[in-house]
Parts: structure tokens; C-alpha cells; sequence
């Protein structure tokens, strides 16, 4: 039923003889898709501002004097519009056909956009035969754009969707018309090659061949390829994709417009990052070590090998000799049956995955704070924020697409931003989030904790607080007011080059907004005090009453793709499926009921602990799937001598990598294009998985090597297929459920945040507010390293994606440009990087975008690097931090 | 010469005028701003305007009170005044001798619009090629600054009036408002689609008023005289006031002319302008610059006011008469105007793009004796689709020339496809099957 307000603001009109109810300010042609009327249009895209410069979608509006285009006139009520029961517009409509095609060079046969040509469709709909233009056609000169995006000039339509969309979507602004009148091209902005995110968006929202993608150029025609919906594998950000494929063969990906949470927008991750399941390097047979070799063979001998091997050593030594890490880019289902197979096959809670490296204390500090372990917010409230807070994301690189949510709340909803990041604003190849905030406080990555004291305490010296609260929870509030006060501005200013006055601007801010969501990223997540930092903004919201406001919350960002699912299948070792924690007695009589054996009663143990017990001779055997701990831990965490100490090592793997290598089994596990299961999105959204490609070799998927494994180590745990393990798991755990469109958000509990002001708190509160003890002020010649994540690239895997590469093949140590030239440094120079832990060689590459001070190296390329990096472990979530270190540069060599 | 009163052109007439502020003050200047500061209320500046039947001098004619209405009121933020200096019409060169000979006229009518709408910034937009018509103007808006008429203050009232030169960079579309407004913001001169007009949101999507130079001009004397006075003058009630109308092409006296709307042509061309300058008989004249469609010596005896001209078949414009005698060809003047659009075509929309180069290439084929049947329903069929469907007003201007001459010249058109045909040469060996 619609209430009154909703029926007022109505409207009715008609089109082609339908009616058509649709909201107030809907423009034309969207009423006339809603009732069913295709208006033909080239320019007009529903994410766009409408610009009307195509002139195809004319309609006949009664009592307008002329034709108007129905992509930018609002409906009005008792509209009577025509559209193809219009001979008018119908003619007009042909006219532009006529007008297009003049220039057009109508080289179909040769165009990768043949067949799914708007062009091409409108030509054939309106009979365009033959052209009366008998001039010559204007010709373009072929330019070489960049290798990832090919342009055919000659094809554009001039509708400038790819302009708009880089501008207004991407806010990036990479391309611009050049030229006027019909000599008008469309050129990356400046005369130079294309330098941009390389999202492809301007080849996905090009409505003709002009611009394509040079990845599959030539290789298929549209109605050859077979369209298959899945999930993107890269980042928490869970963007729906369509896999293109061809034979078996992967020919392009893409999303479609209005779907999934990415609604239709990819990163060049997502993108041009497909390559990876192709890749020549796969494994495709299980390998036994022989020496210092492998051998290639066959699944049962291997099998049978490890099944043997951790048979003895579980009977030798324990179950608790075994461990298990697997990756949070395996599926659900991968996670809930490899943490089955440890508790229940082999017995023990060692289990970790990925979501240790930051993820976790997101998921924890809400936990603790707010009893859930998913947000309680969504995408779309983010879209519909009125303030945000960003600290530590550099959301463009790490989580991109849920920056185009960001995007969208401050370009086009007028929200406020505030954002704390190791970013200045300005213009380059990426968009900058920094260049949007309204308030920015541009620190090093070494001084997150100290702004977010700052914002605290410019809102309690501003009693921007929430009155209620304050009453029911006195001691709380003066226990963080104390801690608070005792900081002096001068100590926070030092640490993060901001006054007073900038944090009471931006609490003044924080504290009028009505919807308010905090994202926070790896920069605070993965860093050491990653979880008091993460409380303290829960503390933030908390204090100003936002935390229980519908459309306020919290958004820690997950990093790999299946990072929150990882949690949520019981991926780490304390924590149950559900994200109960082990020793929940209701939850544990539940899963042994199911899976009719009971649950070790060891307590469950991470990674860092793993390391430290498999050095000490306790943990014998180390089963990692699809995770790389080698190269996602620096040497000084001591996992080299961890896992050399090691009577056996099993690796479930794509590639031969660093841990692989040592590995005394590698069994060849399938890549997300090849197989079927769920994965769940940072904001928690459950979403399906679905295969386009046969398995590559003998490859298996992960759940299904568990299985078999199970069954040679004669505790069979059988499974047919996938949707058999899906629905154990929705039958353990309610909360699996939400396989629909949007994700229903947790709700804040009560009891658990009335449990945290009463009582919770005090635990730490003592040690959070204070401020971070960092090294004495920078020596001049001495810079904060961030080893960090790259748009370009996710974890080692994208490295073996030929598209990205293309854009970033190596790793450079970049800086501001004022920081090289006070160092006397160029783009190229080669650099010796070091610091008390030992010096590597790197080239230097300059970015505007980086403080002063401060230097980032893309943690993708990091092998040498990773040498200099400390290594902590949070005493309450043991996360290991090591991304930030001091390092100072010396010139080698010039460029 | 001329028997009728000067109202713009009279202080650049007095012999020795260089268009000081000293000299301006001395011929009376800024006593109608020093008026509206002291004695009115916005309101009333805006119902004096729209009392004087002032219509818009750029081309189109919008009424200027009107359009100054459609400002709101309580609007909070910024509002702006854009002075329309883009002249670029061809057969058009008023705006360039009202800046360059006395441009305190036009700054006073803008500090009086700034008044009469609420705007503290007022940009003149002027055609870059325009040099010395922008260092004359930054040298007035100096003066008046330093005379406290314009910047913080102005005489006392405590209000600020800020004036900026902004040249172009040479397009001819940046003259359309919106382009213009885009020009300003820094971005590609193309137009936007209305609505929203720029009265809401102009530019930076601000309310914003857009005047063309000569009609700032006439503000100062409509406040000093009174619009009652205004609206006596010419062709009231639709066309009032006097026009500077611009006269070019084959007459004895070409140049800039002052006279009240409403003058028949035959008196403009023959009295004021001394005749065809060979004596030959007028053949056809455009009486509104080039985006008017062409008039025919049937039409001398029509008015010079919008209603008539509009009567008449095409408009009265940008007031730039240009005048072709017996003998010219009108393919050819057709075609070096359409030579003049195709180059101007921003891009931005189908229609106009394609249709200029569609156009002006038959026209070219038709001149250069390569015309084929069919070219004219051809042209016409593509004026068609062009007018009323553009973004812009560039689409009806690009045809008037083509369908104009057409109507009234058809038979040269014919005459050239004729002997294209009858000349051609015909020598295409045809291949023969042999066995």
C-alpha cells in the first residue's frame, strides 16, 4: 500500500497509449522502459548526467512544440507522449540513423561489437538501407591508445558516455573529446598514451565498437560466446561478473549494468585480470618431492601419501602436530569443509586463513563492541550517507568499487567526507579520494592512531555526544573523557601535522551528520594498533550516538574476496561457523550433532602462534590451501625456519609459489573461473559463484581434495557436489541465508554493547588512548615505507594476469615529487633501501599523490623488500602487522 | 545624414571622444547607477526594464526585464552576470565599436543589472580575437573601480560589484549562452541542454543572467529617461528602443547605424547606407546576420523590428544587414556561409555534426559543376532534419542560408546541376565480357 506522501509525489502520464505511474523527477525514457516502450538512445545511460546529444531518443510530447528528447525531460503529470506510435519522431529517429551512418565506416564484419552493436540493432530496426551520403567519409588516423584499450575513431558515435562515465563515475578523467564539429575524437586527456585505472568502463559503456578491448581483440563474435554469472576473486568488494567464454577458452569479462553489488562497474582488477586461470604455469598434476625435485602423479598415490603421512604424524605426535591455513579466496564452501576436515578429520583448531592479515580486527573490534561480526551497514548506505569518514583505505586502490560508492555519496549526493589517509590531494592517473574530502587530514602511516585520538578528542572537548547514552553510562564516558584530556594537542599535532582546529571542523562535521559510516581500511587494519584504532572509532560513534542509528556504522574493508566468509565458515581456529566463538557450548552441541563426532577441545591457534610452535618442534604438519605465507609474511616473522622445521608441508595451489616450493606435496587446486560455491563480500553479502571453464588439468576444486583425503584417512565426509555443502551450511547457520540482491546488515545488539560500556571497556581502555609511542621526529633523511596494496594488482596472484602487467609489471619505491628531487632523485634512478634490518636495491618512480615524508613500495612486487620489514603481533586479535617501516634511500644509479 | 536621435552611438560621435570615465561622467555617465543606488529598490530597476520593452540585442530577443525576473530572489548562495561580448556573427561588429569607443556605457548598464539581480560578480565573456576591445575594458573596469562604481563598496552603498574580462578562445558557439557559461567554467565550449535555463542554474549552477553587450548599453539611459520614454521609441509595442544595426556587403556606406526599430529596409539600405555601391540592383540581403535566412528585394519595403522581419520569413537577429547585388551567385553565398557553420559545428549533437559536413560538401559538389538529380530534395530533406532538432539554436541558423536560397533561388541551384550534367565527362570505359 503507498502512503499518502508517496501517492502525492506520483505521477501519471502515458506513453504510447500505456500509463506509466511513476516517482516525481523520473525522466521520460525510464518511465517508458518501465512500461515496456524501448526508446532507441545512444547517449543517455541511467548512470550518467543525461547530456541529450545523440538526439535518437525524440519523442512527441503533446503540447511541446517540437520534438523532445525523452532522456532529459522530466515526466509531468497527464503527459501524453509517443514514441513509436509517433511517425514523427520514428522519422526524426531514422534521420539520426541517417546522420550517423554517414561517417560511420561500417566495417561490421571486422568489429569485435558486431552483434551486440546498438548501432547495428537501431540500423536494423529502423531500416536504414541505403545511405544518400555520397561524399567522401571523414577518416580518423588509427593512434595507439594504450595496450589494454583499442579505439577505432572512426566507429564513435560521439556519444561521450566514455567521457562522462570517467569523469562523473570514475572521477578519474582520463579521456576528452578532441577536436570540433565531425572531426571531434575521443583521446586520453593530454597528449600522451592513456594513463588511467584502466577499468574498462569506457569499453563497457561505449554503445558501439569505438572503444574495445585489446585483451580479446579479434578472437570471438558475440553470439560464439557463452555468458556465465560469478564473482569476482579479487577484492572484498564482491562484484558481479560475467565471464565471456569461448571453447573453454576465456575470451573477456564483464558486468552487467544494474548488476550485482558493483552495479555494473569494475575495476581493472576485475576487469582485465582474468588471464590468471589461463596462465601456462598452472599445476596440473599433484607432485610428490622427490629430492630436491617434484614429481608429477596421479591423485590416488598422492593422495594416499598425505592421507598416510598425517595419520602417522597424528598418531606420533597428536592432532595437534597438524595445522591448517587456508586463503580467504577459496569459496565458502572450500572453507567450511577444510575446517570440518581439521576439527573433525584430523582433530584440532589449529586452522587460520587470511582474514588474520586485518581483516580480523574489523570483525572482532565489532564483535566486541557491537555483537556482530558483519556491518550494519551496506553498499547502500554508503550511497546514502550524509557524512563519511574514511581512515586508512585508500579506498581507489584497495577497495575500489566501494569507493564508487563513496564517489557517488559526495559527487552526487552532496555527503560530506572527511577523510584521514597517507594521501594529498591531487590530480594524477588514479582518482584521489583525498581530492573530494571536505576535510583531509593527510598523515604518515604511522600516525592513524593519533588522528583518530584527535577526532575523539575534538568531540568530547566539543560534547558532541549523545545525552542518553552519557546517563546510562557515566563511567564510560568519563573514563575516555580522562584519557582523553590527559592527551595534549601538541603531542597529537606532532605526530600528525594537523591543529586543533582542523579536528574541531571536522566533529563539528562528524557530529551533525544523520548518516554516518566510518570505512576503514588496511592502512589502520593491517598496522600495528590496528585493533585499539578500530575500537576507538566504534568508541567514536558510540560516544556520538550514531552506532545504533539506522544507516550509521562501521565498515572495516576486507581485503581478499572471501575474507568475511572465511570468518564466517569457522576459518579461524577460535572462532565456530557462524562466527561463535569455540568455546559457545549451544553452537558446539549443534555442529557435533551435525556432524556427528564431537569438536576438539583444544583451544584454536593463529598463524603467528603456528610459526612460533612449529619452530619450537610442536606443530609438525602444515596443510596450506591457496595461501602463500611465505610471501605474505617478511622473514623476520621467522616462517622460513617455521616452515623448514617442518616433517610436513602440503600445499593445495594454482601456481609452484614461494611455500610451494618448499612444500613436500603440492596438490593442484582450481581456480574461482572453474569452479562452483558462494563467496561472501566485505559487507557480507553472500553471492554465487559459478564455473565457465572446465578444470585446467587434473585440478580439483579444495573441498573436494578434503573430501577425498577424508576418505583415505577412513573418516569418510562425503559430499556429490557443491550445493551439497551449501546446504549443511544454511542448515547450521541461519544467518547463510541471504543469497538475494542486497544484504540484509546485522543489527547492533544491545546486551553487547550495554556489556561493552559497562564493563568491556576498561580492559584497554587505558593502553588505546594513548597516543602511539613513534620513533622520535623523523631524522631528515629517514622515510616511513608503506608496503602497500596497488589498484593493479591483488596479493602474488594478479601477477600472473598478462592485462595487468601490462599496466604494472614491477615494483617501484615511489615518492612525492619534492621528496626525490630533495633527494636528488628521478623517476628510474635505481635506489639502495634500507634499514636496520638489512638493504635491497629498488627503482625510484615519482606519484604526487604520496605525503612528504613518506615512501610506498606496491606490496605485489614486495619479495625483495619485504626483507626490512619488522614484524608485531597484536597481543588481543594476533594479527601480525608488517607493512610500515623507516628506511632511509641512497642514490646508485641514474635512471 | 540621418534625422534620428542617437541614444548608444552618441557619445562616440562627439568629435575627440576616447571614452574616458571623465569624459563618460561629463556626457552624464553613471547618473542612472548613481540613481539606482541612491533612490530604487532592485525591484524596480527590474520593473523599469521590463516597462521600457527592452528585448535582448544578442539575437534572439528574450525580453531582458523578463529574464532578470526569472532570477530568484531568496536564492542563498552566488549569482552571477555574464556580459555576452562573443560577437561572432557574421556581418555583425556593433558590440566591438560599443566596447572599444565607450565602454563605461556598457559597464554601468552592468553594474546596474548586478544591482537590479543581486550579483556581486559579473564576467564579460569577449571573443578573443577582440584585443583591444578586452584592454579597453580592463583598462574602464580600472577606472571605475578606482572611481568607486564598480568592486567593494560601490558608492557607498556597501555593496560589492566585481567585473572580470575573460577572453574566448575562438569559437564561434561560445557566443550560445550555455556554451559560453561552460566556456567560462573552463571547460569545452558546447552547449547544455535547457532546461534547467541558466536564470536557475547558470553558471557554476548558479542563477545567472546572460546580456549581450548592447543590451547592457541600454540600461543606463532606459533608468535615466525612464522606460516610458524607452517604450516610445521604435516599434513599440514588441520592438522598442533603437537598434545598432550593422551594414555590410555591396553598398556605398557600409558600417554601424543607429536608428529606431521599425525603419523599413529600403530606407536603411538606400538612405542611410547610400545605395548598391555599383549602382546594380539589390539582388537579396540577409537582415539579421547569418544565422537569418535571406530577404528579397520584395522585402525593402518590411520593418526593421522582430515581428515583421519574423513575417517576413527570417529575423531580425544580431541586427547585421548584409546586402548582395545583381549578379552574385547565391549558391556560392550560400555555400561560404555553410563553409562558416560546417567549420563552427561544436559536435556535441548528431543532427548539426554530421548534417554540417553533409552540407556543406553537397553544396561544395553543386558549385564545383558536380551536382547530381536529387541534390536540392537532398538539401532540403537535411535541413529538415536538422532544424529543431539540435541542442542548440546553431541547427536553425545552419539552414537558414540553404533553405532561403533554395526557396528563393532555386533556379541557380538548378542551373549549375544542369550544366554539371550536361558537361560531365562521360568516359568511363565500360568492361565487355569477352569468350
Amino acid at each position: 500500500m503507498a502512503t499518502p506522501s508517496i501517492t502525492k509525489n506520483m505521477i501519471t502520464l502515458t506513453i504510447d497509449g500505456k500509463t506509466a505511474k511513476v516517482p516525481k523527477g523520473t525522466l521520460v525514457i525510464e518511465a517508458a522502459r518501465q512500461v515496456g516502450v524501448m526508446v532507441p538512445h545512444f547517449c543517455y545511460h541511467p548512470k550518467l548526467s543525461p547530456d541529450a546529444n545523440c538526439r535518437m531518443c525524440l519523442v512527441e510530447i503533446e503540447k511541446m512544440p517540437r520534438l523532445q528528447t525523452s532522456c532529459s525531460t522530466p515526466v509531468a503529470e497527464g503527459m501524453v507522449v509517443k514514441s513509436a506510435s509517433s511517425a514523427q519522431a520514428q522519422e526524426a529517429r531514422k534521420s539520426v540513423l541517417d546522420f550517423i551512418l554517414a561517417n560511420h565506416p561500417l566495417d561490421c564484419p571486422v568489429c569485435d561489437q558486431g552483434g551486440r552493436c546498438d548501432l547495428q540493432d537501431f540500423s536494423h530496426e529502423y531500416t536504414a538501407t541505403t545511405s544518400r551520403f555520397k561524399e567522401l567519409k571523414r577518416v580518423f588516423q588509427k593512434e595507439y591508445f594504450s595496450p589494454l584499450i583499442e579505439t577505432q575513431m572512426n566507429r564513435c558515435v560521439q556519444c561521450l558516455r566514455c567521457v562522462r562515465y570517467c569523469d562523473q563515475v570514475m572521477d578519474v578523467k582520463a579521456l576528452a573529446p578532441v577536436g570540433r564539429g565531425t572531426l571531434t575524437e575521443i583521446k586520453s586527456f593530454g597528449a600522451h598514451d592513456l594513463d588511467c585505472e584502466f577499468c574498462g568502463g569506457c569499453i563497457q559503456i561505449c554503445p558501439v565498437g569505438a572503444i574495445t578491448s585489446r585483451l580479446s581483440m579479434y578472437e570471438f563474435r558475440p553470439w560464439m560466446l557463452k555468458r556465465t554469472d560469478s564473482v569476482c576473486g579479487y577484492c572484498g568488494d564482491g562484484c558481479q561478473i560475467t565471464f565471456q567464454t569461448k571453447d573453454n577458452a576465456l575470451i573477456e569479462i564483464n558486468s552487467t549494468q544494474g548488476a550485482g553489488r558493483n552495479n555494473g562497474d569494475l575495476c581493472a582488477r576485475g576487469y582485465f585480470g582474468y588471464h590468471v586461470s589461463e596462465h601456462p604455469d598452472r599445476l596440473t598434476s599433484p607432485l610428490i618431492r622427490d629430492g630436491q625435485a617434484f614429481k608429477a602423479v596421479q591423485w590416488e598415490e598422492a593422495l594416499e601419501f598425505v592421507g598416510q603421512r598425517l595419520l602417522d604424524i597424528k598418531a606420533k605426535y597428536g592432532p595437534d602436530a597438524i595445522g591448517g591455513l587456508i586463503s580467504g579466496r577459496c569459496t565458502n564452501e572450500d572453507v567450511y569443509v577444510f575446517q570440518k576436515f581439521m576439527r573433525v578429520v584430523v582433530g584440532t583448531n589449529r586452522i587460520d586463513s587470511s582474514v588474520r592479515y586485518g581483516h580480523l580486527n574489523g570483525v572482532h573490534a565489532m564483535q566486541r563492541v557491537q555483537g556482530t561480526h558483519r556491518w550494519a551497514v551496506s553498499f547502500d548506505d554508503i550511497e546514502a550517507a550524509d557524512t563519511l569518514l574514511l581512515v586508512g583505505t585508500n579506498i581507489t586502490e584497495t577497495n575500489p568499487i566501494t569507493g564508487l560508492k563513496v564517489k557517488e555519496a559526495v559527487k552526487r549526493r552532496g555527503a560530506k567526507l572527511i577523510t584521514i589517509e597517507a594521501l594529498v590531494p591531487a590530480i594524477g592517473s588514479l582518482s584521489n579520494i583525498s581530492n573530494l574530502a571536505q576535510h583531509h587530514f593527510a598523515v604518515k602511516p604511522t600516525a592513524y592512531a593519533a588522528a583518530i585520538l584527535g577526532l575523539l578528542k575534538a568531540v568530547v572537548d566539543q560534547q558532541i555526544l549523545d545525552v542518553e547514552l552519557q546517563v546510562k553510562a557515566q563511567s564510560y564516558f568519563n573514563d575516555i573523557t580522562a584519557n582523553l584530556q590527559a592527551l595534549s594537542w601538541e603531542a597529537i599535532h606532532a605526530q600528525t601535522g594537523m591543529d586543533s582546529d582542523s579536528y574541531a571542523q571536522a566533529a563539528q562535521v562528524f557530529g551533525q551528520g544523520q548518516k554516518v559510516i566510518i570505512l576503514v581500511g588496511p592502512g589502520v587494519l593491517r598496522s600495528q594498533g590496528g585493533f585499539g584504532m578500530t575500537m576507538n572509532l566504534l568508541d567514536l560513534l558510540l560516544l556520538t550516538g550514531k552506532l545504533t542509528k539506522p544507516g550509521c556504522g562501521l565498515a572495516p574493508l576486507a581485503e581478499e574476496n572471501n575474507d568475511q566468509g572465511a570468518f564466517e565458515m569457522g576459518g579461524i581456529g577460535a572462532v565456530l561457523p557462524g562466527g561463535t566463538s569455540l568455546g559457545d557450548a549451544e553452537a558446539r552441541e549443534a555442529l557435533s550433532q551435525s556432524w556427528g563426532r564431537p569438536l576438539p577441545d583444544t583451544a584454536g591457534s593463529s598463524l603467528p602462534q603456528m610459526i612460533e610452535d612449529a619452530k619450537q618442534g610442536k606443530l609438525k604438519a602444515l596443510l596450506v590451501v591457496g595461501e602463500n605465507p611465505l610471501a605474505s609474511l617478511p622473514p623476520s616473522s621467522g616462517i622460513h625456519t617455521a616452515l623448514e622445521k617442518l616433517e610436513f608441508l602440503v600445499c593445495q595451489e594454482l601456481f609452484l609459489t614461494e611455500t610451494a616450493q618448499q612444500a613436500h606435496v603440492v596438490l593442484p587446486a582450481c581456480s574461482y573461473a572453474e569452479k562452483d560455491g558462494t563467496f561472501t563480500n566485505t559487507e557480507g553479502h553472500i553471492q554465487l559463484v559459478r564455473s565457465a571453464i572446465d578444470l585446467v588439468g587434473d585440478s580439483r576444486p579444495d573441498w573436494e581434495i578434503f573430501s577425498a583425503l577424508s576418505v583415505m584417512m577412513n573418516d569418510p565426509m562425503e559430499y556429490g557436489d557443491v550445493k551439497e555443502i551449501g546446504k549443511e551450511i544454511r542448515n547450521l547457520l541461519p544467518g547463510t541465508r541471504t543469497l538475494g540482491l542486497a544484504p540484509l546488515p546485522a543489527q547492533p545488539d544491545a546486551t553487547a554493547i550495554a556489556r561493552y560500556v559497562t564493563a568491556d571497556y576498561q580492559r584497554d581502555v587505558a593502553t588505546r588512548y594513548q597516543l602511539p609511542a613513534i620513533d622520535s621526529p623523523d631524522a631528515a633523511d629517514y622515510l616511513t615505507l608503506q608496503v602497500s596494496q596497488s589498484l593493479f594488482h591483488s596479493g602474488k596472484f594478479s601477477r600472473k594476469a598478462k592485462g595487468l602487467l601490462q599496466v604494472e609489471a614491477k615494483g617501484k619505491i615511489y615518492l612525492h615529487p619534492e621528496e626525490a628531487s630533495r633527494r636528488g632523485l628521478s623517476d628510474g634512478d635505481t635506489v639502495k633501501v634500507s634499514n636496520a634490518l638489512g638493504d635491497v636495491m629498488a627503482p625510484v618512480g615519482i606519484r604526487e599523490r604520496i605525503p612528504q615524508g613518506v615512501a610506498v613500495f606496491p606490496e605485489h612486487f614486495d619479495e625483495e623488500i619485504r626483507r626490512l620489514l619488522p614484524y608485531t603481533v597484536d597481543p588481543e586479535t594476533q594479527v601480525p602487522s608488517c607493512k610500515v617501516t623507516r628506511v632511509r634511500l641512497e642514490k646508485v644509479s641514474g635512471a | 545624414m540621418s534625422q534620428y536621435e542617437k541614444i548608444l552611438l552618441k557619445n562616440m560621435e562627439q568629435p575627440g571622444y576616447t571614452g574616458s570615465l571623465a569624459e563618460y561622467e561629463q556626457a552624464g555617465g553613471y547618473q542612472a547607477f548613481r540613481k539606482v543606488v541612491k533612490d530604487m529598490q532592485p525591484d524596480q530597476v527590474i520593473e523599469e526594464v521590463k516597462k521600457s520593452g527592452l528585448r535582448g540585442r544578442g539575437g534572439a530577443g528574450f525580453p531582458t526585464g523578463v529574464k532578470w525576473g526569472f532570477i530568484p530572489k531568496d536564492h542563498p548562495g552566488p549569482k552571477y552576470l555574464c556580459c555576452n561580448a562573443d560577437e561572432s556573427e557574421p556581418g555583425t561588429f556593433k558590440d566591438r565599436q560599443l566596447m572599444e569607443r565607450d565602454p563605461h556605457q556598457m559597464l554601468e548598464g552592468m553594474a546596474i543589472t548586478c544591482f537590479a539581480i543581486g550579483a556581486e560578480t559579473a564576467y564579460i565573456y569577449i571573443r578573443g580575437e577582440f584585443r583591444l576591445g578586452a584592454s579597453i575594458l580592463e583598462k574602464a573596469i580600472h577606472e571605475a573601480n578606482a572611481g568607486g562604481y564598480l568592486g567593494e563598496n560601490v558608492l557607498g552603498s556597501g555593496r560589492t560589484i566585481k567585473v572580470y574580462v575573460h577572453a574566448g578562445a575562438g569559437a564561434y558557439i561560445c557566443g550560445e549562452e550555455t556554451a559560453l557559461l561552460e566556456s567560462l567554467e573552463g571547460k569545452r565550449g558546447m552547449p547544455r541542454f535547457k532546461p534547467p535555463f541558466p536564470a536557475t542554474h547558470g553558471l557554476y549552477q548558479k542563477p545567472t543572467v546572460v546580456n549581450n553587450v548592447e543590451t547592457m548599453a541600454n540600461i543606463p539611459h532606459i533608468i535615466n529617461r525612464g522606460g516610458q520614454w524607452f517604450a516610445g521609441i521604435g516599434s513599440p509595442p514588441k520592438s522598442c528602443g533603437t537598434r545598432v544595426f550593422c551594414l555590410s556587403g555591396h553598398v556605398k556606406r557600409p558600417g554601424n547605424y543607429e536608428v529606431p526599430m521599425g525603419i523599413p529596409f529600403r530606407e536603411f539600405i538606400y538612405d542611410i547606407g547610400g545605395g548598391m555601391r555599383s549602382d546594380k540592383p539589390i539582388k537579396a540581403f540577409i537582415p539579421g546576420g547569418a544565422s537569418a535566412p535571406f530577404l528579397t528585394p520584395e522585402h525593402l519595403d518590411v520593418k526593421m523590428d522582430f515581428e515583421a522581419v519574423a513575417m517576413a520569413g527570417s529575423m531580425l537577429g544580431s541586427g547585421g544587414v548584409t546586402v548582395m547585388e545583381e549578379g552574385t551567385s547565391m549558391v556560392w553565398a550560400a555555400l561560404r556561409l555553410m563553409e562558416f557553420f560546417y567549420h563552427e559545428s561544436c559536435g556535441k549533437c548528431t543532427p548539426c555534426r554530421e548534417g554540417s559536413s553533409w552540407l556543406v560538401q553537397t553544396i561544395q559538389r553543386i558549385w564545383n559543376k558536380q551536382g547530381r538529380d536529387g541534390d536540392i530534395e537532398l538539401l532540403s530533406d537535411l535541413c529538415k532534419n536538422i532544424a529543431g532538432r539540435t541542442v542548440c539554436a546553431f541547427g536553425e541558423a545552419e539552414v537558414g542560408p540553404i533553405q532561403s536560397t533554395i526557396k528563393y533561388f532555386r533556379h541557380e541551384y538548378e542551373a549549375l546541376i544542369c550544366e554539371a550534367q550536361a558537361t560531365m565527362p562521360r568516359n568511363k570505359e565500360i568492361p565487355m565480357l569477352t569468350l
